[in-house]
């Protein structure tokens, strides 16, 4: 199933052919998505996949080159203050004001919404066991994370916007922050975009999924669709090879000898006639994770 | 064996290369000052008249000064640490397998051969020969900058606590500054002491850059001190009460702007004045006159050498720090915006707005400080001010004290003035633009007119020919600055980077200024009865007073937030 079409009432996000450029260097080449309202997408990607500069275009810190992006059907550039009013944001890099305590930062950051629930914002900070009364400098990453994450929640946004929540966290942290988000989409059916390359956080809270690569769109569908139509697969040869096959189809192929594990892009049939062709036959077949995926597609086809 | 080559593999090499490496872009600027200095030499051999050749002398002085002071910087081996956004010791070395004693020595050295060097060729090559500058006892007034220079680096890089640094910074800064006059100027008394003292100096300054430096790689100062955790939970429960939310936006802005820098500048204006205040009353102890109100010359001297400084204070200050009214955080490392103001849901105009109002009250609340100590130092002398020194006899006291209102709101005027104006070039973020703009006002709207007024003093013809155009010379500007702040404006409002509102604050209160200060500028020439110049003063109080950075500065926060 593809996202919904650019004419769509519902399409939160809508990106078109945006590009941009940092000197030679393309960070996104011709990136085009929508996001429909109440979904969870999951932009996944290696590190440098341009996640962080598509990121940037829909809070408006950055100016397409070429294309368009639309939030809410409006232009971040030309109208922040429409957008950034109705998208909560957990940045990646915690560039949050260290003098400022963190009582003294929640009420910085209400009032800016007037959506601001006060009970709420008290419930997550008695749930992420927060000190009001100390400074943001002296607070570890993760619960710097977690402050983060609470000035983004408290006032209820129509779109959150989490870039790498995890970044960098420990285990417990990390489940403390995917059940807030898992809660929002679960109560509230808010629309999230998060971006990650812990693809199980991914797995386990996208609906959708879209991978960048080197600033493509290199996938873009629902999360079960994209394990759907791939496929991890051994193949036997009869005879033991020197170098790896060539599967036409195959995003990554590795072993030795004479057995062969590939991940195949397409139907159980196709695999089968592409190993027909190349005298091999399929011994053991199932759905890829989303990490495998990525890290076929990010790492070539090599042995 | 290529020795060379082995030596760049060595840690010492390594922090040699170091300095090259992180301060590339730097070197290309000072070599720009530098050649703005020569070109400014040259000008100065080619005929020029002796009061122009003061002039370009001057310009080729600051230049190489200014060379000079930034490459003491690019030396000094301080970095923003990411994690506090304070200067420090570059912290990645700290984990280097390298005595604590290289550590600290090895850049200390480099940095001192590198700037000692520097000055001595600048001095023997440059300002001996063609700025006819010779200062005396050079090696002496090397080895004390050498010093200070130590005591800076030992400081920057690993004493805890920014205002104890500062405070030690300036505590140091007196003591080098006095065993360099008292070797200067009581060399009889002195002989043979200076020399001992200087080398303790140097051996201290090493000595705590290595303490530091051992006492911050055992992690020492990583936790905040009890102090500071005792002053936070202080403030937050005597808050507790009367804490309330913000009525606006604008007003939670404006908070983060006053918290920030709020009171950087009436803080230090009052440690200026309390320094003038304690000198005055030193010196008249010294005169014997302490109680004595009465004696005119007294009175006359105090006005001089420290109501009229003290007055002087806020515009000086406010000048230096109106690069610091640009950022959004002092500590912030890059131009960019920090995340946490970027996608605050608040027009590039409004965020500007706040900016200028916390301006305001800060220099509002600096001349109020500044009026506060200018009455401390004349109060012992106000019977003499007030009834013999005829300064203020025909109006009384009252009277007086009244005519001082117009005044200090000159002066709020003239500070604001200072500190807002450039806030356009800082607010783009690009610190090429920031420097380019200072360079510009420093060189052509300061040394422009100086220039020309010199120009005029000394040339007849000229100076006809300048007064016969000026009113319309000042009304060309004038409209030419309207003009542009007028685009401005308008580029500012179609692209939604602030309101029509703001910009009618911001014409308005420019427009009120204006007036107040031709207002202002007409009595004070009837006073001195010279009323054919009013229309001069009017105008250039419309010219300084900033608008057109005003109505730039939306639009270069704009083109900061949205890259």
């Amino acid at each position: 199933m593809k996202f919904p079409s650019p004419s769509s009432a519902e399409a939160v996000i809508a990106v078109s052919g945006l590009s941009r450029h940092f000197g030679a260097k393309a960070a996104l080449n011709d990136v085009s998505m929508f996001v429909s309202r109440g979904s969870v997408l999951g932009l996944v990607g290696e590190n440098g996949a341009g996640k962080t500069t598509l990121i940037k275009h829909l809070l408006g810190s950055l100016k397409a080159q070429a294309g368009s992006v639309r939030v809410f059907g409006l232009d971040p550039v030309l109208d922040p203050v429409g957008v950034l009013g109705r998208v909560g944001y957990l940045s990646e890099r915690r560039d949050l004001p260290g003098w400022m305590r963190v009582d003294e930062f929640m009420r910085y950051t209400q009032a800016f919404y007037p959506g601001w629930d006060e009970h709420y914002a008290a419930q997550l900070l008695e749930q992420f066991q927060l000190d009001p009364a100390q400074k943001i400098k002296t607070l570890s990453q993760g619960q710097q994370a977690k402050i983060g994450l609470l000035t983004a929640l408290a006032y209820r946004p129509e779109l959150l916007i989490l870039d790498e929540p995890s970044s960098g966290l420990d285990p417990v942290v990390r489940r403390d922050i995917l059940e807030a988000i898992i809660r929002i989409v679960a109560e509230e059916g808010r629309t999230v975009l998060f971006s990650s390359h812990l693809l199980d956080e991914v797995e386990r809270v996208a609906d959708h999924v879209v991978m960048l690569q080197h600033g493509r769109v290199v996938l873009n569908g629902r999360t079960e669709d994209v394990r759907g139509e791939h496929i991890s697969a051994v193949l036997a040869f009869a005879e033991p090879l020197a170098k790896a096959p060539v599967l036409a189809g195959a995003h990554a192929v590795t072993g030795f000898g004479s057995e062969w594990r590939v991940l195949f892009g397409g139907s159980h049939l196709e695999l089968e006639a592409a190993a027909a062709l190349i005298g091999a036959r399929v011994v053991e077949e199932r759905t890829p994770t989303l990490d495998e995926i990525l890290v076929a597609r990010a790492g070539g086809k090599g042995s | 064996m290529n020795v060379g080559r082995l030596f760049w593999r060595t840690p010492t090499g390594a922090m040699l290369w170091e300095i090259w490496g992180r301060n590339k872009a730097n070197f290309l600027w000072q070599a720009a000052a530098l050649a703005a200095g020569f070109f400014f030499v040259g000008c100065n051999e080619h005929g020029a008249s002796r009061d122009a050749s003061a002039n370009w002398a001057a310009a080729a002085f600051s230049c190489f000064l200014l060379a000079y002071l930034h490459l003491l910087v690019c030396c000094g081996y301080f970095e923003v640490d990411a994690r506090t956004m304070q200067l420090s010791y570059p912290r990645r070395l700290l984990f280097k397998p390298v005595s604590t004693a290289r550590l600290a020595l090895m850049p200390m050295f480099l940095g001192g051969i590198i700037t000692l060097s520097s000055f001595l060729i600048w001095t023997e090559l440059v300002l001996r020969h063609w700025v006819n500058f010779t200062p005396s006892g050079l090696i002496w007034i090397s080895a004390v900058q050498l010093s200070f220079f130590w005591w800076i680096q030992a400081l920057a890089w690993s004493f805890p606590f920014p205002m104890g640094r500062l405070f030690v910074l300036i505590v140091m800064g007196i003591i080098h500054f006095l065993v360099w006059h008292m070797a200067q100027t009581r060399a009889d008394a002195w002989s043979g002491w200076h020399w001992p003292i200087l080398f303790a100096l140097l051996l201290s300054a090493l000595s705590v850059a290595w303490l530091g430096l051992k006492l911050m790689r055992r992690g020492k100062w990583e936790s905040p001190s009890r102090i500071s955790l005792f002053w936070t939970r202080w403030t937050y429960t005597a808050a507790q009460g009367r804490r309330q939310q913000f009525r606006s936006a604008l007003a939670a802005q404006f908070w983060l702007e006053w918290r920030r820098q709020g009171l950087l500048l009436p803080a230090v204006s009052g440690g200026v004045a309390c320094l003038f205040i304690a000198v005055a009353f030193l010196f008249r102890k010294i005169s014997g006159t302490a109680g004595q109100s009465g004696d005119p010359e007294m009175a006359a001297s105090l006005i001089t050498f420290f109501v009229l400084p003290t007055l002087a204070v806020p515009l000086i200050l406010s000048a230096l720090l109106a690069p610091l009214m640009a950022s959004f955080d002092r500590f912030h490392s890059t131009g960019e915006l920090p995340v946490y103001i970027a996608v605050r849901p608040m027009s590039n105009g409004g965020l500007v707005l706040a900016k200028l109002a916390m301006a305001l009250a800060t220099s509002a609340l600096t001349c109020f400080v500044t009026a506060a100590a200018c009455l401390c130092l004349v109060l012992p002398e106000k019977g003499i001010l007030f009834s013999k020194a005829g300064l203020v006899t025909p109006f009384g006291p009252v009277g007086f004290m009244t005519g001082c209102v117009p005044v200090l709101l000159l002066l709020v005027i003239w500070t604001w003035k200072n500190l807002v104006a450039g806030i356009g070039a800082g607010l783009t973020g690009r610190t090429w633009i920031s420097v380019a703009f200072s360079l510009g006002t420093l060189y052509v709207v300061n040394f422009g007119p100086f220039l020309l007024v010199d120009t005029a003093r000394t040339n007849v013809n000229f100076r006809e020919v300048l007064l016969h155009w000026l009113t319309t010379i000042l009304i060309a500007c004038l409209a030419a600055k309207i003009t542009l702040s007028i685009t401005a404006f308008v580029l500012g409002v179609r692209r939604n980077a602030i309101t029509a509102r703001a910009v009618g604050w911001m014409a308005g209160g420019w427009l009120v200024c204006g007036l107040f200060v031709a207002g202002f500028a007409g009595h004070v020439c009837n006073e001195i009865h010279k009323p054919d110049v009013w229309i001069w003063a009017g105008l250039g109080g419309f010219l300084i007073l900033p608008l057109t950075d005003l109505a730039i500065a939306p639009l270069a926060l704009a083109w900061n937030r949205h890259r």
